[in-house]
């Protein structure tokens, strides 16, 4: 059996965000997963709080007012200081990471208008450079560059909607027929590979700046590029000698794509390693401690030895969290108590899709340390820690708060983990 | 206001109605339906897809089920493509009593219906997922049905045969003059025009909502007692066959492979209102049991969607003084309102179910003949309608090995359900619907296992070009078709279907922010 300081469970932003700072805190780390997680189907931006329940333009201080009215709410557990600090530690992070000088801009103080594929303006703090320029709360007229062979970005639709959206700014579409491979039928990940080839790159750029007008931006779907996101960008921005920005595409998600690559080697800068395809069927536990992880690879099963558990395995959408056919709820890995989830014969849907859903808060709760509690509040386990999307409290999709809930709380697991443990006993020794 | 002239008006886009068109354009008469929504849009576009051999009546209804036998073998002949000959079991589960097999076989030979009797282990050989608990099984010629297509099909051939087919129509108001009916009044749902219909004859095929129609022409005493029946599909086919409980008929007795899935069905309630029937949670659990007693394991499965259907079941104030129009024993009837009202030109059909649909027909004109007093015999029984002369009944795998074809030159935009982008445009055109939940019963989209977690997206974006569609009309498309998909879904939300809703939460409200969309613009003067 390995043994680990850390076991970090779920290799999406939360998990890997944990893995690395335990990391680098000088723990020895070990991230198990099902699978990849939810970096390749999230636009790859940091959302803080984009509606609380109106659309909000400063989220750290709209933070304290949630905070208070929700103490349930994850980020009670961090603190919009804990939120900042969180930020600031990302975007060093994709600063000096595998893929700089690709790196991410804003904070929790303020938040951009940006729009979706669908022509929305939606409220989102922190993201990549190559997004900034899409900025909606002023600025030049929007020339959206669509593909014909790209399925998931649909650039008329686009520029119709931001047109009514009443932000005031200009738009308007043109749809290029260029093909990565010759493809009709490539995805968003096909398309990035495409934009770093340089003659596909000079053929969008020429159609575009040959269609372009002088006052115009640039909107294209987030495909510029995969392993130079950076070089693809400014490439483009300096032949059309106009600003370019992207927009979010449909998974799978290119912008989510370079985030985990960045983590993902920063973690094995830092020393730790991810091990896939191992799921977490339960634990090993004495005296309300996890002892060793059991996880299941293929038709083996194996245990991990660890001090501590970061439980990071997302929520219903991740497999974190299920409900069964006969309405119960449970935490998936470690069988953790879940609230939030309705008796048998109680509503757990409203009819209308956008109402807000009885069970939409469901997951784990935890203390103030993070430590899973159970109905009373008890803590169940010492020594492990809950973080991202598995935690009960919040709405993310709802609220705009998604990866600013799992990149914060996932940070705050680490240094919780980090502060509690002796360093000459467990970490860095 | 606009006016039409026609000899027949038929009332309602079911089974019925296109049935009927399709019949009386056949015979010369010149022939419009309407239809409040699209076709097939109320009870025969959901039930469980299930086209009778007959044995489900063999016992409790011998009448009904000689016509299933008849009926089965003529629709497999005249609609092949929209059936899939899955054959069908019934078997005797453990809470059945075998006796019931020797009534069934009986009735089956009665009503002329070939079955077997077949070694249970050789059932469980063919369908493996069955209670291997059963005690007998019987073989029969169950199979699956595509409702829409068939009512497309009919409805396409009717309209060959100069039927006008007015989707989107409302029947506001029946027309009557010196005790006879001549035409309607109708709305378009769509643009809120009226407009007059002149009808020599009215046929009402409007099942459930009958009693509404004829209310109208001051007929008060008919009554229709609208049954809720609920169906689940299955992600899978979990059997291959139509399986059938070896029982007297009750609920949760039967379960459909219908091309990519398998339904189960169904309940019987009363409703009050054939527009008002919720889904409850006691409902969902009852049919999720009466799967697992058919398939073991029933629950670990996917539940894709959830639907409720209406029955029309009749109840005659005046029954008993209706001569012998209307047979208790006959699973549908005519309803002569000559006779019963004193009312000329105009027919009412009560009950009846899809596999029957041909026949209803035929004897509802049939009845407006005998009242015409014309001879034109039916000639539905022989005649194929337009597009299935060439076609092989459906099998599964037919779309798969289509979309293999041309994989390399059109884009796929429902994953799930294999449909192409030139298929979908064509149908956007040829529809000039701007409702994807049309789109959706015509071509399956986004009935797959994803729900239209990524089609959706797409399919809007497709609309707002190929039918030039403003933002705000494409927008309201997006968001009617997810309150659509989100009704059918919500009360069998579990397991990986939970998973994949919540996913779609994520990229519908977390990625692209649609429920904050601008509303509907002031309409431009």
């Amino acid at each position: 059996m390995s043994h680990h300081d850390v076991v970090v469970v779920g290799t999406g932003l939360a998990g890997l965000t944990a893995a690395v700072r335990l990391a680098e805190g000088g723990a020895r780390v070990l991230v198990v997963a099902k699978g990849i997680g939810a970096t390749h189907l999230s636009p790859g931006t940091i959302d803080v709080l984009g509606y609380a329940p109106e659309r909000v333009e400063r989220p750290s201080e709209a933070l304290r007012p949630l905070i208070e009215a929700e103490p349930g709410h994850p980020y009670a557990h961090v603190g919009a200081d804990g939120v900042a600090a969180a930020v600031a530690w990302l975007k060093d992070r994709v600063a000096n990471g595998s893929l700089a000088p690709y790196a991410y801009v804003g904070s929790a103080e303020e938040n951009l208008l940006l729009p979706t594929a669908v022509g929305v303006p939606r409220p989102s703090a922190v993201l990549p450079e190559t997004m900034a320029g899409g900025d909606l709360r002023g600025g030049d007229p929007v020339c959206v560059v669509g593909f014909s062979a790209l399925k998931d970005f649909h650039a008329a639709l686009l520029a119709d909607n931001l047109e009514r959206s009443g932000v005031g700014v200009k738009a308007r579409a043109i749809e290029l027929d260029l093909r990565p491979e010759g493809r009709v039928d490539a995805n968003a990940l096909g398309f990035a590979r495409a934009f770093e080839d340089e003659a596909f790159r000079n053929a969008v750029v020429a159609q575009v700046a040959d269609r372009m007008r002088a006052d115009e931006r640039a909107a294209f779907p987030a495909v510029l590029g995969i392993a130079d996101p950076h070089g693809v960008w400014a490439t483009v921005e300096h032949g059309l000698g106009r600003p370019a920005f992207e927009v979010p595409t449909l998974p799978p998600s290119v912008p989510g794509m370079r985030l985990f690559a960045i983590l993902r080697t920063a973690l094995r800068r830092a020393g730790g390693s991810v091990l896939l395809n191992n799921v977490v069927i339960g634990a090993d536990q004495t005296g309300g401690r996890v002892t060793a992880l059991r996880t299941r690879v293929g038709l083996r099963e194996e245990r991990r030895g660890a001090d501590w558990v970061v439980l990071a395995t997302g929520g219903f959408a991740s497999g974190g969290l299920a409900l069964d056919s006969s309405w119960a709820g449970r935490e998936t890995a470690l069988g953790l108590p879940v609230t939030g989830v309705p008796a048998p014969g109680e509503e757990r849907f409203r009819p209308g899709y956008f109402e807000e859903h009885p069970m939409g808060r469901a997951g784990v709760t935890v203390d103030r340390e993070l430590r899973p509690v159970d109905a009373a509040g008890e803590r169940v386990l010492e020594n492990v820690v809950v973080a991202g999307a598995t935690l009960a409290g919040a709405v993310p999709w709802r609220e705009k708060s998604g990866d600013g809930l799992s990149l914060a709380t996932g940070h705050r697991a680490a240094e919780l983990v980090l502060a509690a443990s002796t360093p000459a006993a467990t970490v860095g020794s | 206001m606009a006016q039409l002239k026609a000899d027949v008006l038929v009332i309602g886009g079911g089974a019925t109605g296109a049935g009927v068109a399709w019949d009386a354009a056949l015979r010369g008469f010149d022939t419009v339906l309407v239809e409040r929504r699209d076709l097939a849009e109320g009870t025969s576009g959901r039930f469980h897809g299930l086209l009778h051999s007959g044995g489900r009546y063999v016992v409790k209804d011998p009448v009904a089920a000689e016509e299933c036998v008849v009926e089965n073998a003529i629709l497999r002949r005249v609609i092949p493509d929209c059936i899939e000959d899955t054959g069908g079991l019934f078997v005797t589960t453990p809470d059945d009593d075998p006796g019931y097999g020797d009534q069934f076989l009986e009735g089956c030979r009665k009503a002329q219906l070939p079955t077997e009797e077949i070694d249970v282990a050789e059932a469980l050989r063919r369908e493996r997922r069955l209670n291997p608990a059963i005690r007998r099984a019987f073989t029969v010629p169950d199979a699956a049905i595509d409702a829409w297509k068939t009512v497309w099909t009919f409805a396409r051939g009717a309209a060959a045969h100069g039927a006008r087919i007015l989707t989107y129509h409302r029947v506001v108001d029946l027309h009557t003059s010196g005790g006879a009916a001549t035409g309607a009044r109708l709305r378009n749902e769509l643009t809120g025009e009226e407009l007059d219909i002149e009808a020599g004859f009215t046929l009402n095929a409007s099942g459930a909502w009958a009693a509404q129609i004829l209310h109208m022409a001051g007929i008060e005493d008919v009554g229709v007692v609208p049954g809720k029946g609920i169906m689940i599909a299955m992600n899978h086919r979990l059997v291959n066959t139509v399986i059938n409980r070896c029982t007297m008929p009750a609920d949760g007795d039967i379960l459909v492979p219908v091309r990519t899935v398998s339904v189960i069905g169904t309940t019987d309630i009363h409703a009050a209102d054939p527009d008002e029937i919720p889904v409850t949670q006691a409902e969902v659990d009852q049919m999720l049991d009466d799967g697992e007693r058919l398939v073991p394991g029933f629950r670990e499965a996917r539940a894709l969607r959830v639907w409720a259907g209406v029955r029309p079941l009749f109840q005659d104030a005046r029954a008993g003084e209706v001569t012998d129009t209307r047979d208790v024993s006959r699973a549908h009837a005519v309803v002569d309102h000559r006779e019963r009202d004193g009312m000329d030109g105009l027919l009412t059909m009560s009950g009846g179910k899809l596999t029957t649909l041909r026949l209803m027909a035929q004897d509802l004109v049939d009845a407006m003949c005998a009242q015409l007093g014309t001879e034109r015999p039916c000639r539905t029984a022989e005649e194929r309608p337009p597009g299935t002369e060439e076609d092989e009944p459906y099998r599964i795998g037919s779309r798969l090995r289509r979309r293999e074809e041309t994989l390399q030159e059109e884009q796929l935009i429902c994953e799930c359900e294999l449909i192409g982008r030139s298929t979908l445009e064509q149908a956007m055109r040829e529809r000039g619907t701007t409702n994807l939940d049309d789109i959706r019963r015509k071509l399956r989209l986004g009935m797959g296992p994803c729900q239209g977690g990524f089609c959706i997206y797409r399919a809007t974006g497709i609309l707002h070009t190929t039918d030039r569609l403003d933002g705000a009309a494409a927008s309201a498309a997006l968001l009617g078709f997810l309150q659509e998909r989100w009704k059918g879904v919500w009360p069998i939300l579990y397991g990986d279907q939970l998973r994949q809703a919540r996913l779609d939460d994520w990229i519908f409200q977390g990625l692209l922010d649609v429920e904050h969309l601008p509303a509907e613009d002031e309409v431009p003067a």
